[in-house]
């Protein structure tokens, strides 16, 4: 392998990035459009979930329980008709996401120490949503006082995101995904353009060994990606006030790694293709779709069917996932995320031997 | 060392899938020869070209290049020749000076020569002043004689050159040859591929290729002596009757009509066609030139031509269908077509020469009212082609360079689409496209996806596509880009019968030669029509009593350029 040769090459693509407007956008300015869109548009948090109230107790016990559903945050009270049937006309036509009935006798009952049924009402159709409405409802009306006792007083306590604040867990998911999305294509894009133009023939007909070529290649997009890599963990971290717990440093040199990763799958995805189109695809097809689905980035692994854990478990962003939500949110270090790391490594590795050796110096 | 022979190659060939694109090619290139592989679009050519360089493996056969196989050795080959492939193959966002640094640097030249050898190489291209200018803001003439300089600046013992001079103005096409001439001086072996004919003569020794199989092989005088006294040169006073009578003569394998009453013919045997002597002023035999070895040596595998629709005599010129005053067309800054002012007459074929970027692509689209002009007016049958385009529309027809045919459509399915995209009326849906087919020379259309379909056949049906609604004027955007000789010429003698039938004909096209078959001429350069007239007007014009339309192209280039000095 002679440097000379493959320096040239890295610098040959350094100016032909920065003379580039296309790949600077998608390279600097595209993550950070992704990581701003994603991390203030997916939320898991519900609050002020409009409410329709029926009471027809209209004692100060049934005024209480409102005031409790809508004081909690969660809630908010959109109408407060007398007849049931308005309400339920409201959920027909989506205008509320749940009723809440308080009949006749309510307070009376209370203060008997009597059962007082109460019913909340919540709309399925979104079920994500309506699972959450119903928990905190439940939880509302368990602490009312007065009303039924449970048999065990649970005590629950969430670790490392008490305030449940999703943005604190989709934030470090996020730089998972988005070093998987753009440098891979950008690498993938700048062989197949060199394909495609037939500026590559060139590179054929030359000394250039191929070991020269990919690692010359890998060079300047590694740096990119790392680049990239510095400005999303920097903005998410800073602009969205997520608490790091872990080692900055760790993040990054994992991060570093995992770019490398990602730049690598892009090289081997290149040499499967011969357009620009194609490349996208495959690219879109082997990085952003599974980055998103099947990382646990939004939804869990752990509860999909086995046959998907398995898929899931043949890309790197789910590990890189677990490294960051690790180092992030629970302030894991080197000792409890070295099987990712490990993973990472060698996927890696595998990757760009893979890579290494689908590449010919060949026409067809 | 240098070894005997630079390329060896015996019984080669390549596949890709089933299909053979090369079979059963045997040749040897000594030292400093010069080597030419000729063949129309499809013969073969650049698979060929790029198994010497050893960047794809042939399937069949050996070879074996600078002394090593190019199967086993490939990185030694690929590491030590120069390979220029077809079209654009630099960096367009570097600058010249950053693509030859490059190339150095990948090919291992001494840092302490690269100087030297730059300096001489960008001199010979006449570069030098364009070094810190990005390669994609160059012409295309620069861009290959770019290429090859950074192909020439490791020294290499042997050139492989995929159609150097493929869209590229004569002009530049010259000094391209003028920087090769000094490479094959300094020894270097040179195997170039093209399809331009009339350049194999600046070749040691020429491979004629057709359809993967070698035609002929030997050097340019040997071939043209093996096609002498099968090409005769006719001069008559009514050459419509007598191309009535070669058509009849089975010997006769094809004939083109020049300027004037001139008709050149190929035969299959050494004699005379056999023709009445009423009209006849001279018939006699002629130089045989390499168009005519490729039309005589591809001739056993062509049928006859067909006549069945031979053209009716030549009608009397009609009145200016196509009218044009003034047109000029900028886009921003930039004036692509610049105060052209001309007429066309029904049944005329109006051929405009020039090199790319001389703005007959825009002169056209403005003509057929795709594009509207800055300044002036043009005309199609009396309608203005900017505020009638309608009207213009269903009156032209339409024949790009890239055969805007659906590939995976078969011929019917594609001349069905065009018929109704023009408004043919319903019922007259098959006799149209049997007329349009019969016109465009094609026997028979078959069930097949025309993508499969050979470079020829496509063309002819892209013309029958292009005149199935009957227009008064055919445009034609290079029509015979790459296509074979022979199939060229029959090409030519369907245009001329659509002529005779009255339309008119605006033809674009690279092969200079090609313009003798041309009522008139304009050649078009920086937007401007520089001269127009017959061919014979214009060698006058410029006081020549002979010479070949290249020279009276550059004659006309010249006399411009020094009229802009003077003013």
């Amino acid at each position: 392998m002679k440097l000379r040769r493959m320096f040239a090459f890295s610098r040959k693509e350094v100016l032909e990035i920065s003379r580039d407007p296309f790949t600077l956008w998608v390279a600097i300015f595209m993550p950070l459009v992704m990581l701003f869109l994603f991390a203030y548009a997916i939320s898991l948090d519900v609050e002020n979930a409009p409410l329709v109230v029926v009471d027809q107790d209209k004692s100060a016990a049934s005024r209480e329980l409102q005031a409790r559903f809508l004081n909690s945050g969660y809630f908010m009270l959109t109408d407060a008709p007398q007849d049931a049937r308005v309400a339920e006309h409201a959920l027909m036509r989506g205008e509320t996401r749940a009723a809440l009935f308080i009949p006749n006798g309510f307070a009376r009952r209370l203060s008997r120490g009597e059962p007082a049924p109460v019913q909340l009402i919540v709309d399925g159709t979104y079920a994500t949503t309506a699972s959450i409405l119903s928990a905190y409802g439940r939880a509302i009306l368990y602490a009312f006082p007065g009303e039924l006792r449970l048999p065990i007083q649970p005590e629950v306590r969430v670790w490392y995101n008490p305030q449940l604040r999703s943005r604190d867990f989709i934030v470090p998911g996020l730089f998972a995904v988005i070093l998987m999305a753009f440098p891979p294509l950008l690498t993938a894009l700048a062989v197949a353009r060199e394909k495609e133009l037939g500026t590559i023939a060139q590179i054929y007909a030359s000394p250039m060994t191929k070991g020269e070529f990919i690692a010359g290649k890998l060079l300047p997009y590694a740096v990119l990606a790392f680049l990239e890599l510095l400005i999303v963990v920097g903005g998410g971290l800073l602009w969205f006030s997520v608490p790091i717990r872990g080692s900055l440093l760790l993040l990054i040199v994992v991060g570093l790694l995992y770019v490398v990763c990602t730049v690598s799958i892009g090289l081997l995805v290149s040499t499967l293709v011969r357009t620009q189109l194609a490349a996208m695809l495959v690219a879109l097809i082997v990085t952003l779709m599974p980055a998103f689905l099947f990382s646990g980035f939004v939804y869990p692994i752990f509860t999909m069917p086995a046959a998907f854990q398995t898929y899931a478990s043949a890309f790197p962003t789910r590990y890189f996932l677990e490294a960051s939500r690790g180092i992030v949110l629970r302030g894991a270090g080197l000792k409890e995320i070295w099987v990712y790391v490990a993973i990472i490594a060698a996927y890696t590795t595998v990757v760009f031997l893979l890579a290494a050796w689908r590449f010919r110096k060949r026409i067809a | 060392m240098v070894p005997d022979s630079i390329v060896e190659a015996e019984g080669l060939g390549r596949r890709y899938g089933g299909r053979a694109v090369l079979q059963d090619v045997s040749f040897q290139v000594g030292p400093g020869e010069v080597f030419g592989v000729v063949g129309p679009d499809g013969a073969g050519k650049t698979t060929l070209l790029q198994m010497l360089a050893a960047i794809l493996t042939p399937s069949e056969g050996r070879c074996r290049v600078l002394g090593e196989d190019v199967r086993r050795r490939a990185s030694l080959v690929q590491a030590r020749v120069g390979y220029m492939s077809q079209g654009f193959s630099l960096y367009d966002r570097l600058t010249v000076a950053e693509n030859i640094a490059f190339a150095a640097d990948i090919r291992d030249v001494p840092r302490t020569e690269l100087g030297e050898r730059r300096a001489q190489l960008l001199a010979m291209a006449g570069l030098e002043r364009f070094q810190d200018r990005r390669e994609g803001a160059l012409s295309g003439g620069m861009r290959k004689k770019l290429a090859l300089c950074t192909n020439l600046i490791h020294e290499p013992p042997l050139l492989i050159l995929d159609e150097p001079s493929l869209g590229v103005d004569p002009l530049s096409r010259r000094e391209l040859w003028k920087i090769l001439d000094t490479a094959r001086a300094a020894g270097r072996s040179i195997v170039f591929a093209t399809s331009y004919m009339e350049e194999a003569d600046a070749s040691d020794r020429v491979l004629l290729l057709r359809d993967g199989r070698p035609l002929a092989m030997g050097t340019p005088a040997e071939l043209r002596a093996g096609a002498q006294g099968r090409v005769y040169r006719i001069a008559t006073a009514e050459p419509a009757s007598i191309e009535r009578e070669l058509a009849a003569d089975a010997a006769v394998i094809s004939f083109q009509r020049l300027s004037g009453n001139e008709i050149r013919t190929q035969l299959r045997m050494a004699r005379p066609p056999r023709i009445s002597g009423n009209a006849v002023t001279l018939i006699e035999p002629t130089e045989p030139t390499m168009e005519d070895v490729f039309t005589v040596g591809s001739a056993d595998a062509a049928p006859p031509i067909s006549e069945a629709h031979a053209a009716p005599p030549a009608q009397q010129m009609g009145a200016s269908v196509v009218v044009a005053e003034c047109v000029t067309r900028r886009f921003g800054a930039f004036t692509a077509v610049d105060r052209v002012s001309l007429s066309i007459r029904a049944g005329e074929v109006l051929g405009l020469l020039g090199p790319n970027g001389a703005g007959k692509t825009t002169l056209i689209r403005i003509l057929c009212g795709l594009l509207a002009p800055t300044e002036g007016r043009a005309e199609i049958a009396g309608f203005d082609v900017a505020r009638q385009s309608e009207a213009v529309r269903v009156r032209i027809g339409y024949m790009s360079q890239k055969f805007s045919l659906y590939p995976d459509l078969t011929a019917r399915e594609n001349l069905g689409f065009f018929a109704r995209a023009y408004g043919v009326p319903r019922a007259e849906f098959a006799s149209r496209i049997g007329w349009a087919v019969a016109r465009a020379g094609l026997e028979q259309i078959d069930e097949k996806p025309v993508g499969g379909l050979s470079g020829a056949i496509r063309q002819r049906l892209a013309l029958a596509c292009a005149i199935v609604h009957r227009p008064q004027v055919l445009f034609l955007d290079e029509p015979t880009s790459g296509v074979d000789p022979l199939s060229r010429f029959r090409f030519w003698r369907l245009i001329a019968a659509l002529a005779a039938d009255g339309v008119s004909i605006v033809v674009t096209t690279h092969y200079l030669e090609e313009a003798t078959f041309c009522d008139r001429l304009g050649l078009m350069m920086d937007g401007r029509l520089i001269a127009i007239g017959a061919l014979a007007t214009l060698k006058a014009d410029l006081g020549l009593s002979q010479g070949s339309v290249e020279e009276v192209f550059l004659g006309f280039i010249a006399r411009e350029r020094e009229n802009e000095r003077v003013t």
